[in-house]
């Protein structure tokens, strides 16, 4: 049975002991980063490593603690594309999350809530569309938005993300739970259908909108591939492009290197921050199977 | 009421029923199915990016991809690679999540549950591309990991070449996923072990048992499915991965180890504009994918737990 050292069972040290050491495993690279992003590329691959930027490495004239900030931000010819790029990925991904909500939550209702010829082969054919790989179909998609004219444009990074099955799949399950009466209630008193959904139904999912939009925001700020293939020019780049060609160009400067993925990494640091429960509810939205 | 106007409200429902999932059932049609109805007609053709025409040429691409080198990179070494990938990566993954939730489960208060959590799960918070720029940094010969390599080896100084030696650069991918992702892992765990329902572990410390028999009698049979469909899932992430590998060989390490079927599509289709090769090569990775997740709803399936 527990063995006790003072009022701590052995097990608890042990479990104590152990999380603690995935605890640095997890966080010191993130750790890391924050802190080199301040060194010189000498002092981050100095041996042994010192975790805080030393106090003489400040005094010398050509280095401030922004020195690698404003070459992260300048890049490598001095013409700054790096606002651009970061006002690339917001507009993207603030786009895609607004109409992932939206279409997400227009097609989850009108398959939760009306009956209709065709119904069950619509939602397995959504459903059916999770086992389509992105990856596989880029090719096509992107001979697609070329002869569309929609290469090195908003619309081209935006349109093939503008809803996903998964979201489709969430809101309905969230939906068919949502009481039928307050929709026929409000039928009664002569309500327009798409009025019940923009007034009723609608300020009744935000933490199910909250969890989807959050879930396609990041998804849009991680994405590498689709941008590598439809943003060529410089203008159109997104913030994941901007670093692949920053590490690229630059291999040596290590410390410009992390204040860039410091600096974009600041704007999930934000959401995360604030709306930590809902990243966390999106991880386990997908066990709802069984509803 | 009368039936004629019962009937008309039936009607009128299903029209707007239909009207809301028709912008969504056009999207699927334009942006799912017919790219890939398109991938597969691509790849009986030799289509190049630039020319403007294309002739059927039946299984040529397939069987040159599974005969030829495809210069140098052939389409077996991009199998091997995501496979050694998969599985090096999703198997000691799962296990350590699962380890991690078991323990997290056994802290008194949750709150130091919920810190925990959001400490694993910080690094699935920044993007793909960070996380490979800060290993790279970190798998220097003489950055912060060769070093903790040096220190727990008892070495000294000993370059392990996690960037450049084969073997040790699958193992650096390896490990940045395994980073990225623990923490999201850890969360799916924690829910499948919160809802097994405690008087079962009541039940179980009142007929005197002890932790380590009810992990091995009571929980792990209860999460029986939940490992099953982690697995499957984590599985099908890892057939997919793309930027760790991207950037890493964009830093300078060398392709041919990492270079998992999600590239060579890429490198193929793209960048030398083989786009009827890469097609055949999106059709086997589709394939592989749709064995898997036909393989995850029967196992979703079969297993249901009633509590």
């Amino acid at each position: 049975m527990n063995k006790f050292i003072g009022k701590i069972s052995v097990t608890e040290v042990i479990v104590w002991t152990f999380l603690s050491l995935v605890l640095l495993f997890t966080i010191l690279p993130i750790a890391f980063m924050v802190c080199a992003s301040f060194m010189d590329a000498k002092q981050i691959l100095a041996m042994p490593f010192t975790w805080i930027p030393s106090k003489e490495y400040f005094t010398t004239t050509d280095r401030t603690f922004a020195t690698n900030f404003i070459k992260a931000i300048l890049g490598n010819n001095e013409d700054s594309i790096f606002f651009r790029t970061l006002l690339n990925s917001l507009i993207v991904a603030i786009s895609v999350s607004i109409t992932t909500i939206f279409l997400a939550s227009l097609c989850g209702y009108g398959l939760a809530k009306f009956k209709f010829k065709g119904k069950n082969v619509i939602f397995m054919s959504i459903m059916a569309t999770m086992m389509i790989p992105f990856e596989a179909i880029m090719i096509p998609l992107y001979m697609v938005t070329s002869s569309l004219n929609m290469i090195n444009s908003y619309r081209g990074l935006i349109v093939p993300f503008l809803v996903s099955a998964f979201g489709v799949f969430q809101m309905r399950q969230y939906l068919l739970t949502f009481p039928s009466e307050f929709i026929d209630a409000s039928r009664v008193d002569g309500m327009g259908e798409f009025k019940i959904y923009a007034n009723i139904v609608l300020p009744n999912c935000t933490p199910v909108m909250a969890t989807l939009g959050i879930l396609s925001f990041r998804n849009q700020w991680d994405n590498l591939l689709w941008p590598l293939l439809v943003s060529q020019r410089e203008t159109m780049k997104t913030i994941p492009l901007y670093i692949t060609k920053f590490s690229e160009e630059k291999q040596t400067d290590q410390g410009a290197m992390m204040a860039i993925a410091l600096l974009a990494s600041i704007p999930m640091f934000i959401l995360f921050g604030f709306l930590s429960k809902y990243f966390l509810g999106g991880a386990t939205v997908f066990d709802s199977r069984k509803g | 009421m009368s039936n004629k106007k019962r009937y008309s409200i039936e009607q009128k429902q299903a029209k707007w029923g239909l009207l809301f999932t028709v912008p969504c059932v056009l999207f699927f049609a334009v942006f799912c199915f017919y790219p890939i109805i398109s991938a597969f007609v691509t790849s009986l053709t030799d289509a190049k990016i630039l020319s403007k025409t294309r002739e059927f040429v039946g299984l040529k691409n397939y069987i040159y991809l599974f005969t030829k080198e495809n210069g140098g990179f052939s389409l077996y070494n991009s199998i091997r690679a995501t496979f050694v990938f998969t599985l090096g990566t999703f198997i000691p993954m799962v296990i350590v999540s699962l380890i991690i939730s078991v323990l997290l489960m056994q802290l008194r208060k949750p709150s130091h549950r919920g810190f925990f959590q959001i400490a694993f799960y910080m690094p699935a918070v920044l993007s793909s591309v960070v996380a490979a720029a800060i290993w790279m940094i970190l798998f220097d010969p003489r950055g912060l990991f060769n070093q903790f390599s040096n220190f727990i080896m008892f070495t000294s100084g000993k370059d392990f070449g996690w960037l450049v030696n084969t073997k040790m650069l699958q193992a650096s991918t390896m490990i940045v996923y395994f980073w990225k992702y623990i923490g999201y892992f850890v969360i799916l765990f924690i829910t499948g072990l919160a809802s097994i329902p405690s008087s079962l572990y009541e039940a179980a410390i009142v007929d005197g048992s002890t932790k380590w028999h009810t992990f091995w009698r009571i929980t792990l049979p209860l999460l029986k499915p939940t490992v099953l469909l982690v697995s499957v899932m984590a599985m099908l992430q890892c057939l997919k991965t793309f930027s760790t590998q991207y950037m890493f060989h964009q830093g300078g390490a060398g392709r041919q180890p990492i270079d998992v079927i999600t590239m060579n599509i890429y490198f193929t289709g793209i960048r030398n504009g083989r786009i009827a090769r890469a097609s055949a090569m999106s059709i086997i990775l589709f394939v592989i994918m749709l064995l898997l997740t036909l393989l995850q709803f029967k196992v979703s399936n079969s297993d249901d737990v009633e509590y």
